[in-house]
């Protein structure tokens, strides 16, 4: 007898078999008939009263991402009111210098035009200082 | 129907006025879920007291898979409650079986061997039922206990792949999804349980 075959119908061995075990489930006593419903009663009272809907489910993290936008937009400087907001100014113009390609060199080259810069602030110093004798 | 009182009660005061279908659909849920659980818990019952052996372990078990499926998976399409249903008793099976060999194990180290364990032994249910039992019944029971007897030494896929498929009457689809295997092998498993009741009992004479 190959599997196939014994797929194919149901003999009479399991027929036999199937109505004993009926037969002894449709017997059972009182007594495990009673804990039996019992214990249905108990799973019955613990199912939860529904599922949570979708809308349900989405709603808390839809309101937390709102509350972080929210934030957003009342913390983070925009350009029209940079002005009063001199952190987020200065934090704008610091961009600008050092994005900047004609900006003072941040790097070691600095070094070579110390006198130039000595040079310049002494002509400035003169330039605004009255003049001796004057 | 006595769980619907309590279960509608409870949920009644749940929902809002003007969402009545909710309240429907609730009390259907409730009620498609007992009727599904009163068509099994009989056969659940007597399928766990074949491998365990033991009333009140079966019960146990019983008890368990119920209260997990309507916890945990009544929200699921009620055509799968079944073979969900036999997994998780089947698990439940299983874990009452390795507990056990873990304390056999255990005892047998020890110099007592928990004998007082044991349930005690009822008198009433050793005595002896002087009433003459009427023939066909008698051979009913023997042939049952010779049934049991041989399902129980089953291996475990055996066992189950006979018990979904002949005594609950799953399809082998069915079958397949509550034991978490290919149907190709529920049908090898459910062949081989056949033959080897068949070796062991012959066919039965009713």
């Amino acid at each position: 007898m190959s599997v196939e075959r014994a797929e194919a119908g149901v003999t009479e061995f399991e027929q036999q078999a199937r109505a004993l075990l009926e037969q002894s489930a449709d017997q059972l006593p009182g007594s495990v008939r009673s804990r039996l419903t019992q214990a249905r009663y108990a799973a019955l009272a613990a199912r939860p009263a529904r599922a949570p809907s979708f809308a349900r489910r989405w709603v808390p993290a839809g309101a937390a991402v709102a509350a972080a936008l929210a934030l957003l937009v009342v913390y983070v400087p925009h350009g029209h009111d940079a002005a009063e907001n001199p952190l987020g100014s200065a934090g704008l113009e610091d961009i600008e210098l050092l994005t900047d390609s004609d900006a003072v060199p941040l790097n070691g080259d600095q070094d070579m035009d110390d006198d130039f810069y000595e040079w310049a602030a002494d002509e400035a110093a003169g330039a605004t200082a009255p003049a001796v004798g004057s | 129907m006595a769980a619907f009182a309590s279960l509608d009660s409870e949920t009644a005061d749940l929902i809002p006025p003007g969402k009545t279908h909710l309240r429907d659909s609730t009390q259907d849920g409730a009620r498609s879920l007992e009727t599904f659980l009163a068509s099994v818990e009989r056969k659940a019952f007597r399928i766990a007291q074949i491998a365990l052996r033991h009333e009140a372990d079966a019960l146990d078990v019983v008890q368990d898979a119920m209260m997990q499926l309507s916890t945990r998976y009544a929200a699921r399409p009620p055509e799968e409650w079944r073979p969900l249903f036999y997994r998780i008793l089947e698990n439940r099976v299983r874990d009452v079986q390795r507990r056990r060999s873990v304390r056999n194990r255990v005892m047998a180290y020890l110099p007592w061997r928990g004998e007082d364990e044991e349930d005690p032994v009822d008198p009433i249910d050793q005595a002896v039922d002087r009433a003459p039992a009427p023939p066909a019944q008698l051979e009913a029971d023997e042939a049952m206990a010779a049934l049991e007897q041989a399902i129980a030494e089953l291996p475990a896929r055996q066992r189950q792949a006979f018990l979904l498929r002949n005594f609950e009457g799953l399809d082998v689809a069915e079958t397949a999804a509550a034991m978490k295997c290919s149907q190709g092998s529920v049908k090898t498993h459910y062949f081989r349980a056949l033959q080897a009741l068949r070796t062991k009992l012959g066919e039965f004479r009713t």
